[in-house]
C-alpha cells in the first residue's frame, strides 16, 4: 500500500474537521494516514516543505492544510472532503 | 514595481510604496512625503516606543474594524473565530508574524508575506467568484 501522509495544523479548523474521516478510514479499512503537524514540529513543518512543488501545483500555488500526500501516486489534495472521496483517493 | 520609503516631513509617519501618499492620513498636510532609505526607515520604526502586542481581543477589534466598509465580515461563528485568532496569535508568538494558521510557511519572504493574516483572501478560489465565498482558514467571509 503506498505511503499516505496528512499534513495538518494545530489550530486549522479544516484539518479538524478531517482528522474524524481518517480515524474512520483507520478502523474501517485499515489505510493509515501518517499525521504530521507542521505548526509545532519544525522538522514536520520541514517535511512538508519537501513535497512544495507538488503541493503548490494542486494547492493553489501554496503549502495549504490539511493536505493529503500520496506518495507513490506523486499525488497531493488540500482541503475538506468527504469520506467516500478521501476512501477512493487514498485508494489509488 | 519596486516599492520605496517615504518619511513625511512634517509628522515622521513612514510609508512603504511605489509612491508616497499624496496627503498625509496623519497631519493632512498635501505633497509632504520625502524618499528616504530602507535602513533610515528601519531606523525611525525602530525608535518607536514598541507597545504591547495585540491579545486575541484587540485582534479582533483591529479585524472587525478592517471589514467595516468591505464586502467581507469576520466570520459569524464565534468559536471558530476564537480558535483561529488563537492559532494566528499563536504564530506570531512562535513565528514572528500573524501567520495564517492553516497554510504553511516556505521561507521565501515574498511568498510568506502572502500568508501573514489578514492575507489577500480576495483573490483565491474559496472566495472570488463563490457565493458563500471565504478565505482559505475561514476566518473571513462574505456577507
Amino acid at each position: 500500500m503506498s505511503k499516505l501522509i496528512m499534513f495538518h495544523g494545530a489550530e486549522c479548523p479544516h484539518c479538524r474537521a478531517m482528522h474524524p474521516l481518517v480515524d474512520r478510514l483507520e478502523k474501517e479499512a485499515g489505510i493509515v494516514f501518517e499525521r504530521l503537524e507542521v505548526w509545532h514540529n519544525e522538522k514536520n513543518a520541514d517535511a512538508m516543505r519537501s513535497y512544495r512543488p507538488l503541493i503548490t501545483a494542486k494547492c493553489g500555488g501554496q503549502l495549504r492544510v490539511p493536505t493529503f500526500i500520496n506518495v507513490e501516486a506523486n499525488d497531493a489534495f488540500c482541503g475538506e472532503m468527504t469520506y467516500e472521496k478521501l476512501k477512493e483517493w487514498a485508494s489509488k | 514595481m519596486k516599492k520605496r520609503y517615504w518619511r513625511c516631513f512634517i509628522c515622521n509617519d513612514i510609508h512603504i510604496g511605489v509612491k508616497p501618499p499624496e496627503l498625509c492620513p496623519t497631519c493632512n498636510v498635501v505633497h509632504a512625503y520625502v524618499e528616504i532609505t530602507a535602513r533610515e526607515a528601519r531606523t525611525i520604526l525602530g525608535m518607536l516606543p514598541e507597545g504591547a502586542d495585540f491579545g486575541a481581543q484587540d485582534f479582533r477589534t483591529s479585524i472587525e474594524t478592517f471589514t467595516e466598509k468591505n464586502p467581507f465580515m469576520v466570520n459569524p461563528d464565534r468559536e471558530r473565530v476564537e480558535g483561529l485568532i488563537g492559532g494566528v496569535l499563536g504564530n506570531e508568538a512562535s513565528h514572528g508574524l500573524k501567520y495564517c494558521p492553516c497554510r504553511l510557511t516556505t521561507k521565501v519572504v515574498e511568498e510568506d508575506l502572502k500568508l501573514v493574516c489578514p492575507c489577500n483572501f480576495t483573490i483565491h478560489e474559496t472566495y472570488k467568484g463563490v457565493e458563500k465565498g471565504e478565505c482559505w482558514c475561514s476566518l473571513f467571509v462574505k456577507r
